[in-house]
């Protein structure tokens, strides 16, 4: 059975100086948040993806490891690797994501002095 | 505690002299033609099932290695190991070797020659082969002295991927090969990787093309290896293959 999608490198921004198992995590996962991958959906096998993305199979393998253990993605023997139905482990992780987002924003405003709910304020107020 | 330390490094020892996980290991290698020292003193290990990135400037003594490694040049002083045994004839059986500048017989057509390689290497394989050829795109209908030079390394990359040896060295697979035809022996590589328990060492200048391939790099300057590095761990501490070949060779 041939997956459902097939990556290309251009699907992916890859920093060469950040371990590249965890960008590809964090990346497959913000696709997975978005809807962009369905729940459902069979994912291209290891081998598959270190071929057409030119990287390290252990990496690849490294990166499928930690999103079965996100629960984002289910591995049937035989079958394949699939993008999670369980509604739950989707919302959880996007909760983590909207979480990392706040957190990124409290920085931004902290280091010019201010609070988040103060940011907002400020951007929404009248001219 | 300290004796705790002692026993750790006494385990981790005796784990790295375990040849049956060892793919090659190098202790105190040196060459020398005439008086020109081209290796001084290389030692490494490489773990079965990595692919490892040989790096360093023109001269550096990567071919010389690599031919020592094949068995084709018997080291001045040191020793080698390759899967277990002392580089030689017998050795050859479990390695694939694409040599720098190597020539094919240009007067036969790519589908003669591997026709003719099938015949002299044992471990060929044939669905291997025919897998290869689709996806590195080669005609193999074209006389050997008509190929680009991109063709020509998709073939020599193609007969030593069309064996089942487990040890592949490849010194500069990408020389005078075009971006495309680059990406598509890169991911033959990672392809071939990925499917079995195969060791790749490969000597390149394209660090760009190949940095995501490696698990690690061996850097190599004057003769002798200036670190041996994850490149995951390297990654992890905020540096890229490249940075560290520039903070290295600069």
């Amino acid at each position: 059975m041939p997956p459902d999608i097939i990556w290309n490198l251009q699907d992916f921004q890859i920093d060469p100086s950040r371990p590249l198992y965890e960008q590809f995590v964090e990346q497959i996962r913000a696709m997975i948040a978005k809807g962009q991958l369905a729940p459902g959906t069979r994912l291209p096998s290891v081998r598959e993806t270190a071929a057409s993305l030119r990287v390290n199979p252990t990496t690849v393998m490294k990166a499928y490891q930690e999103l079965e253990r996100l629960r984002l993605t289910i591995t049937h023997r035989g079958q394949g690797t699939f993008v999670t139905d369980e509604a739950d482990a989707i919302r959880q992780s996007r909760r983590e994501l909207a979480r990392g987002a706040v957190r990124r924003m409290e920085e931004l405003a902290s280091s010019i002095g201010l609070t988040l709910e103060e940011l907002i304020a400020l951007a929404n107020e009248e001219e | 505690m300290k004796q705790m330390l002692n026993s750790y490094a006494d385990a981790a020892h005796t784990l790295s002299a375990d040849s049956a996980q060892l793919a090659v290991r190098c202790r105190e290698v040196s060459m020398s033609f005439k008086k020109k020292n081209v290796l001084h003193g290389v030692s490494f290990e490489i773990k079965r099932g990595s692919i490892v990135g040989l790096l360093g400037p023109n001269g550096a003594g990567k071919s010389t290695l690599m031919r020592i490694l094949t068995g084709l040049m018997e080291p001045s002083a040191g020793s080698v190991e390759v899967l277990g045994s002392k580089p030689s004839v017998d050795t050859l059986r479990d390695l694939s070797f694409l040599p720098d500048r190597g020539q094919l017989p240009n007067w036969l057509t790519a589908e003669q020659w591997l026709g003719y390689a099938s015949g002299i290497y044992p471990d060929w394989d044939r669905s291997l082969e025919n897998q290869w050829v689709r996806k590195l795109e080669v005609d193999v209908s074209l006389r050997i002295a008509t190929l680009s030079r991109g063709q020509e390394a998709r073939l020599q990359l193609l007969t030593c991927l069309s064996r089942r040896a487990p040890l592949v060295i490849l010194d500069e697979p990408f020389t005078g090969v075009d971006l495309l035809s680059r990406e598509n022996i890169s991911s033959a590589i990672a392809d071939e990787a990925a499917a079995g328990d195969r060791t790749f060492l490969i000597a390149t200048h394209d660090i760009r093309e190949m940095e995501s391939l490696f698990d690690r790099i061996l850097l190599i300057g004057d003769g002798t290896i200036k670190g041996v590095y994850d490149t995951e761990a390297l990654r992890a501490q905020g540096q890229s293959v490249e940075s560290c070949y520039r903070e290295v060779f600069a």
